[in-house]
């Protein structure tokens, strides 16, 4: 009797963490599945970038997003520019997908660069050079320094 | 030893006493089964990737392709209607092209140069499909462009097709170029298939720099401030302006924060707290070397209840851009967001509104305190111009232009392109279907510039 309850028991628990943990996966077929609009978009980038940056590197890191929309050298929308592979630590680590509060400051901060603010002095680039591995991005002019992020070109 | 053994032997007697054989082997049987089946959607995973990214590769090619045939295609073409189609399909399949180019998992910096010619390609293409549309005939020079596009058309689709063999020859391992490998591979994996794709962008080393009438032209970059008036400002001159700027009785202390080194506009950066307020609720602010103007402030802080109405509003913003030296200044569009307002004021010059002059003006809708300000465009842009006569009446307007259109009201505008330049128009405002538009009229040629669609929202109004 008892050894009938522990094999049920066990095969129970192992169907129920076979269905939990593949989960994981879907979070990548979340992404491209959702259609936000880009306010949703630059907001969730800036939470997941720049969540504990002061508010002008929030916005700062919203304008980056833009000024590579605009610039040739990238993607020309900004799903393109968000998504582009490798672009992102935050869209790489699944960060992005974080919900977020509509009344939050990373959405106010989306709002603020989305109006014209740009606090970057039109960057590209942004690295944090503690944590930096790239040696490619320390060859780029530095424009401005903002909490714990350089902004260059 | 011995006791380990000891123990081993007693932990089977005990799984035996118990019979639990049966529920061990179920144990391994399950985790056995669960790591095969994680192993299989993994591999399905990196192969549905690896099938994405050789589709945005395989795609590009062939978008490379339809460029180089469609560019050559408009260079042999005589009569501009056939080169104005031909040169449209070149932009279309170019954007394309650019953005298959983004999905590939290979670093920006890598594919940069590649990423600009493909924007380039399009955007040139697309501002010469303009000039066509308008009647004139593509010039000597821009003749001698569009083949040196070709050229490097033609260059770029045999870079191409090399990357394309080193593919089909299983060379090339997009999930080690989006993994960058691991630790220990990393450097050989990336300087292997990082190599091929930089052979790529070095096509484009030497590629000419080229001025047209597009947003990414490269005179884009490199656009000269008009309206940055005054000599070098010192961090102490600009202090007192950014105090001036905030109103000396609010303001607690301003401090240096940091420069700004960028070559259009240089400028200091500032935070500036205030006497009413607690430490950490302060503003940023930049000001440039030059003449010590503000490009932009913002203050984030918590707003309250809403009690003002747009219109009063836009008398704060007025009145407060007046007090700092900006005269003339109208207010145009305007959005809600948060409890705070932001208002769009145009310069104006002799009733003609001149929208490249633009300051935004953020103000919190609790008390109509001015948190942030934006003025590039104003800094970029702004100088008295010389208006000339327009050309048109405004009755000739009307009636060749919108005749059959509800009218509301006409007045004289000038709107900038998205190229630097600015065109003297116009601006008539109507009703189609009940939706608001405005139309812009070159007022020197005729010609119809800009359509808008007017969206006004309770938040505010916006223009598609």
């Amino acid at each position: 009797m008892k050894k009938q309850k522990i094999v049920l028991f066990i095969s129970i628990l192992s169907i129920i963490t076979s269905l939990l943990i593949p989960n994981v996966y879907y979070t990548i077929s979340y992404a491209q599945a959702t259609r936000v609009s880009d306010e949703q978009l630059i907001a969730r980038a800036i939470n997941g970038e720049a969540r504990g940056e002061p508010y002008e590197g929030q916005v700062a890191v919203g304008a980056v997003i833009l000024n590579r929309v605009a610039s040739p050298d990238f993607p020309n929308t900004v799903a393109g520019v968000i998504y582009q592979p490798g672009a992102f630590t935050a869209v790489s680590d699944g960060q992005i997908n974080v919900p977020i509060d509509p009344d939050s400051t990373v959405v106010k901060a989306a709002r603020d660069a989305i109006n014209g603010w740009d606090p970057t002095g039109g960057s590209l680039y942004y690295w944090n050079p503690q944590t930096a591995t790239s040696k490619w991005i320390w060859s780029r002019q530095i424009i401005k320094v903002i909490g714990k992020h350089n902004f260059g070109k | 030893m011995g006791k380990f053994r000891e123990k081993l032997l007693d932990w089977k007697k005990r799984l035996s006493d118990r019979h639990m054989y049966s529920v061990f082997i179920v144990i391994v049987a399950v985790v056995a089964a669960w790591g095969i089946y994680q192993y299989k959607r993994a591999a399905d995973l990196r192969q549905e990737l690896d099938n994405q990214y050789n589709r945005a590769f395989y795609e590009m090619v062939g978008y490379v392709q339809n460029i180089e045939v469609l560019l050559m295609k408009s260079m042999i073409s005589s009569t501009p209607q056939m080169a104005a189609e031909t040169l449209q399909e070149a932009w279309h399949q170019a954007n394309l092209a650019q953005t298959n180019l983004g999905q590939l998992p290979v670093t920006q910096e890598v594919l940069a140069n590649t990423s600009k010619f493909l924007s380039q390609v399009g955007d040139y293409a697309y501002a010469l499909d303009r000039q066509n549309i308008n009647g004139k005939e593509i010039t000597g020079e821009q003749y001698k462009q569009l083949e040196q596009l070709h050229q490097y058309s033609v260059s770029l689709q045999e870079a191409l097709n090399n990357l394309q063999a080193s593919i089909s020859e299983g060379r090339i391992n997009w999930n080690e170029l989006a993994n960058k490998g691991t630790e220990l591979f990393k450097k050989q994996s990336q300087s292997m298939t990082g190599q091929l794709f930089s052979d790529i962008d070095n096509t484009f080393q030497e590629f000419p720099t080229l001025i047209y009438d597009g947003p990414f032209s490269d005179h884009m970059t490199s656009l000269k401030p008009k309206g940055l008036t005054g000599k070098e400002v010192s961090v102490e001159e600009a202090k007192k302006r950014v105090a001036k700027f905030f109103g000396e009785d609010k303001v607690a202390s301003v401090e240096h924060t940091g420069d700004i080194q960028a070559d259009t506009l240089p400028a200091y950066n500032f935070k500036i707290t205030f006497k009413d307020r607690p430490e950490e609720e302060f503003a940023t602010a930049d000001v440039t070397k030059t003449g010590g103007h503000v490009i932009w402030m913002l203050y984030n802080r918590d707003v309250g209840q809403e009690t003002l109405g747009v219109d009063k509003v836009k008398e704060i913003g007025r009145e407060f851009l007046a007090s700092r030296g900006y005269k003339n200044m109208k207010d145009t569009y305007y959005i809600k967001e948060d409890s705070t307002a932001t208002v769009n004021y145009a310069y104006e010059q002799d009733g003609v509104v001149v929208y490249s002059d633009l300051i935004k003006v953020k103000i919190a809708l609790d008390n109509g305190e001015v948190v942030g300000f934006e003025s590039k465009g104003y800094i970029m842009n702004h100088t008295e111009r010389d208006i000339p006569e327009p050309k048109f009446t405004e009755a000739q307007i009307k009636e060749n232009f919108m005749g059959k259109r509800d009218l509301s009201t006409i007045g004289l505008a000038i709107i900038p392109t998205n190229f630097g330049t600015e065109i003297f128009c116009y601006e008539l405002k109507g009703k189609l279907n009940d939706r608001d538009f405005l139309v812009y009229i070159n007022a020197e040629t005729g010609a119809e510039e800009q359509v808008l669609i007017i969206i006004d929202t309770p938040n505010g109004i916006l223009t598609l």
